[in-house]
């Protein structure tokens, strides 16, 4: 088996790392508050102790998190992300197969993959048996009604427990292993992962279902680490079919997967199974799509019920029509096909919607983009992207190497978040994950790291706070926040994650200041935006202070991102001279 | 917003407020557990720590006050105080004087007071050589200053002459045995039982009150009444209460050690809590905090205490019933559980006396009814009967609580007189 030869390695790697796990378990005193509420657990408590604990305080906080209000709650006349997941949950229940994309656009018309339009279903289905009317067809439109929002959070809460949840433990499970960190520091890193505010807030109180699509990245990135490269495809798959937003990490996972095909010697059988399992997997995935829609067809429902005469022309790919029969058979097919590319991919709509802190967004304030030809942006904007992940993806290409691989993931996500078109603020969720699970990899828990960590968690957390004082949500931001910057000892609570003994005093001065002056922007941002009220003639000021500072900070996250990549990779000869100095020093 | 006749107002801006100010009063609470934890020495420091922080954490506080909203953590942070302040032989006076502020503040706990009475009359006001010699002096302290808290306290409402009307407010013996949802105690059981013999009663030829059938079990305040078993009256309750408060106070007033005083109060609040008239479920903490305190002494006590923890806690779930309530009150007491009875379970150390065989095997058998037991009383029940028979879980719920009440009291009585 082709996968069997890696999955030894991690084993091996252990023995070699034995005595790094030592010293960590070795350590005096804890150095966090979040290590130090698990200090008792160090060396009495199994694993299978702490991890029932672990869960059970993230649920209570996912809950307690969720007793505030939700996106669009008393918000008319078109309410918010709550009400799209409902209304999916309506319109999946009631209506047959072939018009879920097609039915009344205008009010939160479907525009996910087919995995999210059959995990609708299933909700909806599940939330009919309880009380009918919380999805009637038409007249549930913007409820608001209290034991609906219990069932809605619920069906969040659960769908993480069984995606997300069991995907970062075994995640952290092999990744900690893999470097050989300590069963209890492995624990401290999946407490602070679980804990992490920016996903609390978007998914348990803003309301939406991220955690499925994130869930199903890390199970993929767990297979690539084990070494089982057709499943880590078919997780990946699955991924990319809940949320097309999945797809900024996709030019690392082709890469990767290449990668491995082909270094350290060429596997064709390995490129091949990947590329079937891939194919097959995609295919299963709208196959219940494509089954309803010739059954509708051959019942002769019409995926728009209220028109008659000749189907009305493709919205993209027109000239397809020129070739195909719109009499025939499968015309429905390709209609419906067309349309879920269509309805996925907004290629329409201009190069940023809101006010998002991504590199178009903060150049904005100093060209006006708006008045060149969209056309003219779409390009820039897909040169600007391809040029910040080709970096990226050309290292894990050539050096497909599985530590690396949060590095990779992140340092692209982040070069589609700060450069693609249609960005929205809470997609800085995904270059967040992959750089939050570094906390369970090599020196984790170190200050480095652990600051790093923390600096782009807690400025992505702070970006997304216009989204959420929108909707009355800043106590839970406070709150969730501050404790997760507590619990890992950072600004603005302590300073303990800068300086430490043995790295060079130069890099942590520089890191200390940069983050610092961040810090403390963040800070006097809220306090200004508390106090002054914006002059009448600029009333987004704060908005688009938000947005450069972030833009700024985000840049710096992924500049490190590639930065770490290079250094571990090892490409750069001279940081091999001076790791073999230090070990010297030792 | 604090407008006398603005009743049921709800603007967020109240609720803030409130919870905010139960959240800051809490500051008592913590400062009392410091007191605790540096007044305990050596080994026993650690289990002090883990009790404060068990106390501190109690989901009974979160229920009771954070959620349903009452400032119970500020007033046993008072009651620790005075607790804690009795271990010097220099608090005493300050001790008493603390609780009798407490007693001006919340009168629950003049159950508790027997205890205060007969530790502070023996340590205090008598010589630790001879009980016949009185130290006149201590007597003359503490009687004015409890006079003088006292006199604060309810001496403006004595000089409008309201005396009469706000005792009748404080004691109200007009409303029924049991409360709403039946608190965990004897005459849980005694209704239980009640209920069972209605069917039972005409095969073995007792009679039966028809009019009460219906009643017991209407969830509402007032009046209980038994259809086949006698009628309890206060006076009964009452008699009770002071006979099993007695009991350990003579062994309190022999052997006047501070163990033996906290002991001495957590029995008294059981035997407030077990026999006492209209009993609210939330004066569990009247046990369990004053417990929690000497919990870690050795295992025996450790394992009296852990069916209380369980019953108590579980007997506060009806408080809550919304079921956005429900994950919250469930897995924060499930996690309270099994956190602090694992950690109390490796830091109480082994006791020198024998343990009771069978004691541990029903306090194991207890706590693991309590899941199917909770399932069923928050889903089960409702899918199977609907709306219907909505007393029965409440019943089953206290009936199941009561018994590990009462049997954490016998546990922890045989405990006391052989320690």
């Amino acid at each position: 088996m082709a996968s069997a030869s890696p999955a030894h390695k991690p084993r091996r790697k252990n023995k070699n790392l034995e005595s790094s796990s030592k010293s960590e378990a070795l350590v005096r005193a804890p150095s966090f508050p979040l290590a130090a509420f698990l200090w008792p657990a160090r060396s009495t408590l199994s694993q299978w102790e702490v991890l029932p604990l672990i869960l059970m305080v993230a649920g209570l906080f996912r809950w307690a998190a969720g007793l505030w209000g939700y996106s669009g709650f008393h918000k008319p006349p078109m309410f918010g992300d709550y009400e799209a997941q409902r209304h999916w949950m309506e319109i999946t229940t009631h209506l047959p197969i072939s018009q879920w994309y097609f039915h009344d656009l205008e009010w939160w018309g479907l525009d996910y993959p087919p995995l999210t339009a059959y995990h609708s279903w299933l909700l909806g289905k599940i939330g009919s048996y309880i009380d009918p009317s919380w999805f009637a067809l038409y007249t549930s439109r913007g409820s608001d009604n209290p034991d609906l929002k219990v069932f809605m959070r619920a069906t969040v809460i659960v769908s993480e427990y069984l995606v997300y949840i069991p995907a970062v433990v075994i995640f952290v499970r092999k990744f900690s292993r893999f470097f050989g960190v300590a069963q209890w520091s492995a624990s401290v890193a999946l407490a602070a992962i679980l804990m992490q505010p920016g996903l609390i807030l978007i998914d348990h109180v803003h309301f939406q279902y991220n955690t499925v699509m994130l869930g199903l990245v890390l199970a993929s990135m767990s297979r690539m680490i084990a070494g089982s490269y057709m499943w880590a495809s078919v997780f990946f798959v699955g991924a990319l079919g809940f949320k097309q937003m999945a797809l900024y990490y996709a030019p690392a996972v082709f890469a990767f997967l290449l990668g491995s095909c082909i270094f350290p010697r060429i596997n064709p059988g390995r490129f091949l199974g990947i590329a079937v399992v891939t194919l097959i997997s995609f295919a299963t995935l709208i196959l219940p799509l494509v089954i309803g829609t010739l059954y509708d067809t051959s019942r002769g429902i019409t995926s728009r019920p209220g028109l008659d005469g000749p189907p009305p022309p493709l919205p993209i790919f027109a000239f397809l029509s020129s070739y195909i029969d719109t009499n025939a058979f499968y015309y429905p097919l390709v209609e419906q096909m067309v349309q879920l590319v269509h309805r996925v991919f907004p290629f329409a709509r201009g190069l940023f919607e809101d006010k998002v802190a991504n590199f178009w967004c903060a150049a904005n304030v100093v060209i006006k983009l708006r008045k060149y030809p969209t056309e003219l942006l779409q390009r820039i904007s897909l040169l600007a992207t391809l040029g910040a992940i080709t970096p990226p993806c050309a290292v894990i290409f050539f050096q497909p190497r599985k530590e690396l691989l949060p590095y990779v993931f992140a340092a692209t996500a982040w070069g589609f978040f700060l450069f693609s078109y249609q960005v929205h603020e809470k997609s800085v969720l995904l270059p967040l994950l992959p750089m939050t699970i570094l906390l369970a990899g090599k020196q984790g828990l170190g200050k480095e790291i652990r600051s790093w960590v923390g600096f782009a968690n807690i400025l992505g957390v702070w970006t997304m706070f216009p989204l959420l004082q929108r909707v009355d949500l800043s106590v839970p931001y406070a709150v969730l926040t501050l404790l997760w910057s507590y619990l890992l000892g950072l600004p603005p609570t302590s300073l303990s994650a800068y300086f430490q003994e043995g790295q060079s005093k130069w890099a942590q001065w520089a890191t200390a200041l940069v983050h610092g002056s961040f810090y403390i922007a963040m800070t006097a941002w809220h306090v200004a935006e508390r106090v002054v009220i914006p002059p009448a003639d600029k009333p987004d000021l704060w908005v688009v202070a938000n947005v450069g500072v972030g833009a700024a900070g985000f840049s710096l996250c992924y500049l490190w991102c590639l930065w770490k990549l290079i250094q571990e990779s090892g490409l750069i000869s001279f940081f091999s001279g001076t790791k073999t100095e230090k070990v010297k020093t030792k | 917003m604090l407008l006398i006749y603005n009743l049921e107002y709800d603007s967020w801006q109240t609720v803030y407020f409130q919870r905010i100010t139960v959240i800051a009063t809490e500051v008592v609470l913590l400062y009392a557990l410091q007191l605790f934890i540096d007044s305990s020495h050596g080994v026993a420091r650690r289990a002090a720590q883990a009790a404060a922080v068990s106390i501190f954490l109690s989901p009974g506080l979160l229920i009771i006050d954070h959620i349903h909203f009452q400032y119970n953590g500020a007033m046993y942070g008072i009651l620790i105080l005075s607790l804690v302040l009795a271990r010097q032989k220099s608090g005493l006076l300050a001790s008493g004087l603390v609780f009798a502020a407490l007693l001006c503040m919340k009168h629950i706990y003049l159950y508790l007071a027997p205890a205060y009475f007969v530790y502070l009359l023996r340590v205090y006001c008598l010589s630790p050589k001879s009980i016949f010699r009185i130290q006149f002096l201590n007597c003359v302290k503490l009687g004015l200053g409890i006079l003088g808290v006292f006199g604060l306290a309810f001496g403006p409402f004595a000089m409008k002459g309201q005396m009469q009307q706000m005792l009748s407010r404080l004691f109200p013996f007009s409303r029924g045995l049991c409360h709403a949802y039946w608190a965990p105690n004897v005459w849980a059981i005694y209704s239980f039982m009640d209920r069972v013999l209605i069917f039972v009663a005409p095969r073995l030829g007792l009679s039966v009150n028809t009019s009460a059938i219906n009643s017991v079990t209407r969830g509402l305040v007032g009046d209980t009444a038994f259809a086949v078993l006698p009628e309890i009256t206060p006076r009964v309750c009452f008699a009770l209460t002071l006979l099993f408060q007695a009991i350990p106070l003579v062994k309190l007033f022999l052997r006047p050690t501070w163990d033996a005083f906290i002991g001495a109060v957590t029995l008294c609040g059981y035997a407030s809590f077990l026999f006492g008239w209209h009993v609210h479920e939330k004066a569990i903490l009247l046990v369990i905090i004053p417990f929690s305190l000497i919990a870690l002494r050795d295992r025996r006590h450790l394992s009296a205490f852990r069916p209380l923890a369980v019953s108590g806690h579980v007997s506060l779930f009806p408080l809550l019933f919304t079921p956005a309530e429900f994950p919250i009150k469930t897995i924060y007491t499930i996690f309270w559980l099994v956190l602090f009875l694992m950690v109390f379970d490796r830091l109480a150390p082994a006791s020198n006396h024998t343990r009771f065989f069978l004691f541990d095997r029903f306090t194991i058998l207890y706590i693991t009814i309590s899941i199917p037991l909770i399932v069923y009383c928050s889903l089960l029940h409702q899918v199977i009967f609907g709306k219907s028979y909505e007393f029965l879980p409440l019943m089953f719920m206290s009936s199941y609580s009561a018994i590990g009440v009462v049997g954490s009291w016998i546990g922890f009585m045989v405990v006391y007189f052989t320690s």
